[in-house]
Parts: C-alpha cells; structure tokens; sequence
C-alpha cells in the first residue's frame, strides 16, 4: 500500500470513528442550547467557557507530569496595536476573538485567519474588548459608540446593528455578550458621566429589546446615584433560572456627597430572572463606594459543601478587596474575608458587607487607600479549581492615594487617584475559609492574565514580565513558563479537537496556542 | 480599569501650578504638516497658542476614543492616567515634539500602550492636549485636581520627628544630604508620591555564578527565570535564575513597609516637613 492510499485509509476511519463517536458533530450547527448548557470538549462556546465562570476544565491531557514540553502549536498576529482582552470562543473547530471593532475568526487547528470583520471607526471609548457571545449560528458584537452587531459566523456578514445606549451621552460598550435560552444579554459601560447602569435582554433573531433591568434611578434623581455599569459578563445557573450579575461603582466616581446612603444597585452582585427582567435578589460588596471598585468581577458558581453542608454557592473575589461567598439561591453571606491589604473598611456588618469608613474616602489632601483604584482584582477571571477546592485569582496588592474637593465637582470622575505602589500575586484561596492556602509572586506592578484551572492539577495563568505560566494547583509551583514578548491582559481558554488539547492565551495583538508536540 | 494603566502615573512628569516653560517659546522645529499655531510673544512669555478649531475638534474627538480612559475627557486626568492639564511634558512640548514620540511610541514599562496615529491625527491630538492646558492655567483658583496649596494640612514639627522617629526615615535619608534641596526638585503632588514611593529607585544585585564569580551591578530586570543587571561598564547581562545565586538590595522597600503603618496624618505631617527641604 502506498503512504497516500494508506493516509487516505486512516482518514476516512478517522471521520467515521468521529462520526460514531460524536454524532451531530460533523456539520457545523453553531452554539445551540444544549452545547452553552454543556460544553462539549472541543468547544468553548461562551466567555467563561460554560455558565458557571469557573474557568475550569476537565481536560487532562496537559497535565503536570508532561507540562513541561508544552510547545507552540500556532500563532495568530492580528497586526493591531491594540491589546487582546477578548476571551476567544470556540465553535465548531473556530475560534472568535476581538478588539475594539474587530473581530477575527480563526481555524482553531491551524491559526489560519478565515474572515476578519472590520466595524467602521466610530465615536466612544476604545478602552478594550472582551469578545463575541453565539446563538445558533450568530455572532453578538458590541462597539464603543454602543451598537450591538449580529452577524453571521460563516462569514462575518452583518445581519443587524442596533444602537443599544446613547454614545453622545458617553456610555460605550465593551463587554462579551450572555446567550441565555432566546435572549441576549448586554451591559453598558460609562463611568465619565452620571448615567444610569443597566442589562438588557435582546431577541437574538429580531433584535428586539425584550426586557431591561436599571441598576440606579434615571439621572437628576435627588439624592439618588447613577452608575451601576454593567460592563461585564455575567453567569447562569439554570436550576434556578437565574442570571447573576456584577454591577459597578457610582457616579459621580470619587464624590458620594450627593448621592447619601448605600447607592442601590451598584457594586452589587444581582440575581435576576432571565424571562422577566426582575431582580430576585441582591448584595452590595461595597456600599456607597468613593474608590471605583465596581463588583464585575465574574460572579463564579461552585455547587460544594460549606462547612459540611452541601450549598449552592456564588463566590466572588471583588475590587475592593474582600472575598465574598455568597449562597446562591438567596444571596445570604457565608463568608466574606480580605484576600489583601484592605484599609478602607471598619469591618463587617451582620449581613457581610463591608462597613466604608468616612474617614477614608478621598479627601483634599488626600487619603492613602489599599488597595489601589485598579483594585485588589479587575476584569481577567480568577478559577474556580474544582478538584482542590481552591479559588485561584491574579491578586493585586497595593496602595493608591485619593482626592476629592469642590474643585472637582460632582459629575463624572469628581476628584483624582494615583496608584502608589502595588504588586502581582496568583492566591489560592480555600473558600472555606478565606485563608490563602498558597500564594505566587508575579512581579511589580502586577500581572493582568486571568486563570484557567485543569482537572489534571494545573493553573495557566501569567506574570507581570509577561510570561504565561502553568502553575501546580496544590501548591503553585511553577511547572512550565514562556516569554510572549507583551503585557498579558486576557484570560486563558483551553479545548480538545482531534484527540489533541490545546491551551489558547493572548498577549499583546498576538494568540498562541499551545499543544503537547505529536510525534 | 486595567491596573497596568495605574502605572502610568510616572508617564508623564507632572507638576504643581506650571511655569510656562523657555521651551515654548524657542524656535518651532517641528516638521508636521498641520497648519501651524498662531504665536504671539510677549516680554518674554508666550502666550498660549491658538490652534485651529477644527483641528482641537478633530483631536479632541481622537482623545475622547482612545485616552480619555486613562486621561480624563478633558485630559484633566481619567482612571489613574496622569492630569495632562498639570504635565510638564505638556508644557515643554512644541508642535507634537515631546507628545508625539510618547503617543506613537507608548510607555510600555508604565503601561501605556503606542498607537499608529498619522500625523495629522498627532497633530489634532497635540492642538487639543495644548488647548486644554491652555485653558486650564488661565482658570484663578478653583482648578481642578491636585495642587500643591492642597497638600499643605500637616505639621512640620510632627512630621521631622515621625521622620526622625517612628517612620524610621532617617536609618537611610538626610534632610543635610541627600534630601538637601529635595522641595525644590519636586513639588506638590510629585513631592508626595517620590515621597510614598520612589518608582524610579535603582536597586543592586550581587549575582555569584557556580564558579564563585561575583558580579555586582544595578538591577535592570528580573523574573522568575532570568536575572538581568547593568555591570560597571554600563554593559547589560543576564543568566538564568537556576545557574546563579543572586542576593537583591533594594533599599526603597522599606516605604513599601511604611505603607501599611502610615496614617493619612502621617502622611501630611511628612510633607509638612519635607517641604521646608528648599
């Protein structure tokens, strides 16, 4: 037999075993709703991969004891100054990823680019992207001038484009759509204006508004705050059909002197019904906040035992410095601990809220704060390690100094902050307890990679220098590293196709992945 | 906001209420293809340039896409990003000379990312950072963000003796040697965070290789897995952490220490005195 009859043999039992073994999987069907409920292997169909946010996947084949040979399978240069923050998603063997008014689809086996979209230059923030949300066979695309784009995956054609929040207002959009059953759910951004904050929830095939849910009152409410931005990606537990949802921080930013009291609904975790809009319940990780720690961080579900009973569980490690867990089905606290240095609290009241103290929110001459403004986290996920128990997070230490007087005024940012000093460090935190069980240094200033956690025991995740790292989840030993060459800000993915699991990271414009070398 | 952008306060030298600088009204070498600021001089002094309306337009509309962010809409200072409005990088550039290079070539080591602008976009940017600064020194009082008359609350008194005393300042710092004159190289806001945290301190490492060579230089890089240093003939070189043994000196660790002990008094009463160190 000669080597192309014989190479043709194996392919074509190849493609049956696949069609035996998967079948359904051989034509390209898009993210339907049994794949977002239960992500095949050799997909990642959504932000945080499937709706919990853990970021954690049961794949093995990277594993410790190998790790180490861990080599480039491709790179994909997008040729762009602009950072990767985008989360890829996989479908059907190709990834989606963005920048501000971009969008590359990419063969997930080659690295090789099959469309890229451009969206015509427009006004609003260009701060950063998170990437595409898929229904069926659509991509959701938002823009800085607010627009919610629909186009079709197979080509990068447009289908519809919506203008979701008023620009000339000074929202912007920047965050990864949520496909929950036949609606897509969006926030806003807009932090340099006093605007009101909200999710709405929009008919993937018309898109038509199907409900809004407001985080704060309409502007010139008095006494009342704006804010409440809503510029992340939530989770889903369908169970109990609920929707959990990080809002963010006030406005005016830095000034609370005219917005008294807690400021409903910002810096709230939110749990709300996808098929109606109405919120079920809330929990403000910071009340009246003046340090623009807005509580996006991904809300993870984790279904384990607390303290010996078994809970359903919501855990977040928030900007402001505290680790929350929260049960999920009423939004109860069962602990809430500092993972860093916190200096702006004078302890935890009874429903495990952090109290502010008034004596440290900014001030003329200024106020040292812990942490800084970019907060103890930000926006790249932490994990959730199933297989120990560990809540791994890209922990920022540090001190910042505030400012706030009349001068300033009471619209938008109202006062100034500058970071004083801050470092990078990977925490694994025992949700037990809030105590850190290790901890990893990751250089000055701090690393802005995300985590992603294996069941094979390892943390991928990256350092300050820009080194994407793996980590031993038992004891955050460092197991493999490589220089990308730029600052990591994106959190990693992984999949498995063809037998073969690939880890995907970005730094910089670039996207590698990774494979265990085949012989 | 992404934390890397915080470290971008030091990306540009910013200082308390700004003298217009000699630079401005030096010649105008610049080479863009923009139509050039009117300049009126006046003994001495130049006024601030007006540039062409559409042209501040046009930059102001670039800003309020990519730097507002970091920045403020008003270049007045955003999430983090230094108060444009107070820089003396601002100040001394002439047509896009200082802020062009920083534009195109970023701050990466501060966190500010470069961005492939064409002239003509540098020049609208340029045209709509200077006409805010312009706009802000003409404003008496009442300006916003940090001036150095705000950081006046301390007692100087309290703060020689936290520096003499519990701070622990003096074990490395003399107000008769190397703080001599400290108030008059920086100022306000600048005086305070040199104060909190010098980012710009130097540290040595002493780096001993398996043969027992020791190399002694200043720190220039270090990670996980190499170890970089500046030897005493300006020359760079590096080794792989798991060759060597290297022992790091970095003195400006101890205000990182003070950082978690200082109350804001502290703080004031320091300034209060550092700033008697004309």
């Amino acid at each position: 037999m000669n080597f192309l009859k014989a190479a043709l043999l194996l392919a074509v039992s190849a493609l049956v075993m696949i069609a035996i073994a998967t079948p359904g999987m051989m034509l390209a069907q898009g993210a339907d709703e049994q794949m977002l409920l239960h992500p095949p292997a050799d997909s990642w169909p959504g932000y945080h991969g499937d709706y919990s946010g853990r970021r954690h996947s049961s794949l093995t084949q990277i594993a410790p004891q190998n790790v180490k040979n861990l080599a480039l399978a491709w790179a994909f240069q997008t040729d762009q100054i602009a950072q990767i923050k985008s989360s890829p998603l996989l479908v059907d063997g190709i990834l989606y990823f963005t920048v501000p008014e971009n969008i590359w689809a990419v063969d997930a086996r080659s690295g090789h680019q099959i469309w890229h979209y451009i969206y015509p230059r427009s006004q609003g923030e260009h701060i950063g992207h998170r990437g595409v949300a898929m229904y069926k066979g659509y991509l959701f695309f938002v823009t800085p001038d607010a627009h919610l784009v629909s186009l079709n995956a197979k080509d990068g054609t447009v289908r519809w484009n919506l203008q979701v929040a008023d620009a000339t207002k000074g929202y912007w959009t920047s965050m990864a759509p949520l496909i929950v059953g036949n609606r897509v759910l969006i926030g806003v951004s807009g932090d340099f204006d006093n605007l009101t904050g909200y999710i709405r929830s929009i008919d993937p095939e018309t898109g038509a508004t199907q409900w809004q849910w407001n985080s704060t009152p309409p502007a010139g409410t008095p006494n009342q705050t704006t804010g409440g931005m809503t510029w992340m990606t939530g989770t889903y537990d369908p169970d109990l059909n609920l929707v959990y949802w990080g809002t963010g921080n006030p406005t005016p930013v830095l000034k609370g002197s005219t917005r008294p009291g807690d400021n409903l609904y910002t810096c709230s975790i939110v749990a709300i019904n996808p098929d109606t809009g109405k919120m079920v319940w809330s929990f403000q990780v910071s009340p009246h906040d003046t340090h623009d720690w807005d509580a996006v961080e991904t809300p993870v579900l984790v279904d384990a035992d607390f303290h010996g009973e078994p809970k359903k569980m919501l855990m977040q490690t928030s900007r402001n410095g505290y680790f929350f867990v929260l049960d999920r089905t009423n939004g109860k606290s069962l602990l809430t601990a500092p993972f860093g240095p916190v200096n702006w609290s004078l302890g935890v009241d009874e429903q495990g809220r952090p109290i502010p103290n008034p004596a440290k929110e900014p001030a003329p001459d200024g106020r040292l704060i812990a942490p800084d403004e970019g907060g103890m986290t930000n926006y790249r996920s932490p994990s959730f390690d199933t297989r120990n128990g560990l809540f791994i997070v890209d922990a920022h230490p540090s001190y910042g100094i505030y400012f706030a007087k009349p001068a300033d005024g009471v619209y938008g940012w109202a006062g100034a902050d500058y970071g004083v000093w801050g470092k990078g460090v990977i925490e694994a935190i025992d949700y037990q307890t809030g105590k850190i069980r290790w901890s990893h240094e990751v250089g000055p200033e701090g690393s802005g990679a995300g985590v992603l956690t294996t069941d094979s025991g390892i943390t991928f995740t990256g350092d300050a220098q820009g080194n994407f790292l793996a980590l031993d989840s038992s004891d955050g030993k460092t197991l493999w590293h490589a220089g990308s060459g730029s600052h990591i800000v994106s959190s990693p993915i992984t999949y498995e196709l063809d037998g073969r699991q690939y880890l995907v990271t970005s730094s910089g414009g670039v996207v590698f992945a990774w494979a265990i070398p085949q012989a | 906001m992404n934390f890397l952008r915080s470290a971008l306060r030091w990306s540009l030298l910013f200082a308390a209420p700004l003298l217009i600088s000699p630079a401005v009204s030096a010649a105008q070498t610049s080479t863009h293809s923009s139509p050039a600021p009117s300049r009126v001089k006046q003994s001495g002094a130049a006024v601030p340039e007006a540039y062409p309306p559409a042209l501040v337009q046009s930059g102001g509309s670039l800003f309020r896409q990519n730097c507002s962010f970091c920045h403020g809409r008003d270049a007045a200072g955003g999430e983090s990003g230094p108060d444009l409005t107070r820089s003396k990088l601002v100040t001394q550039d002439v047509g896009g000379d200082k802020i062009g290079p920083v534009v195109r070539n970023g701050r990466p080591a501060k966190g500010m990312r470069s961005f492939d602008f064409s002239e003509q976009q540098i020049a609208g940017l340029v045209a709509f950072i200077h006409t805010q600064q312009n706009t802000a020194l003409r404003r008496k009082g009442g300006r916003k963000g940090v001036d150095a008359s705000d950081l006046q609350t301390g007692n100087v008194e309290a703060g020689k003796q936290y520096f003499d005393g519990a701070g622990g300042c003096a074990t490395c710092h003399s107000p008769t040697v190397d703080l001599a004159g400290i108030a008059s190289r920086y100022q306000g806001l600048e005086l305070e965070e040199q104060m909190l945290y010098p980012k710009h301190a130097k540290s040595k490492v002493t780096v001993t290789l398996a043969s027992g060579q020791t190399i002694t230089g200043t720190l220039e890089y270090l990670d996980e897995f190499t170890v970089g240093l500046i030897d005493s003939t300006g020359a760079y070189r590096s080794w792989r952490t798991g060759d060597v043994q290297y022992k790091i000196d970095a003195p400006v660790n101890a205000h990182v220490e003070l950082l978690s002990k200082y109350t804001d008094a502290d703080i004031h009463n320091l300034m209060a005195y550092l700033q008697t160190l004309r």
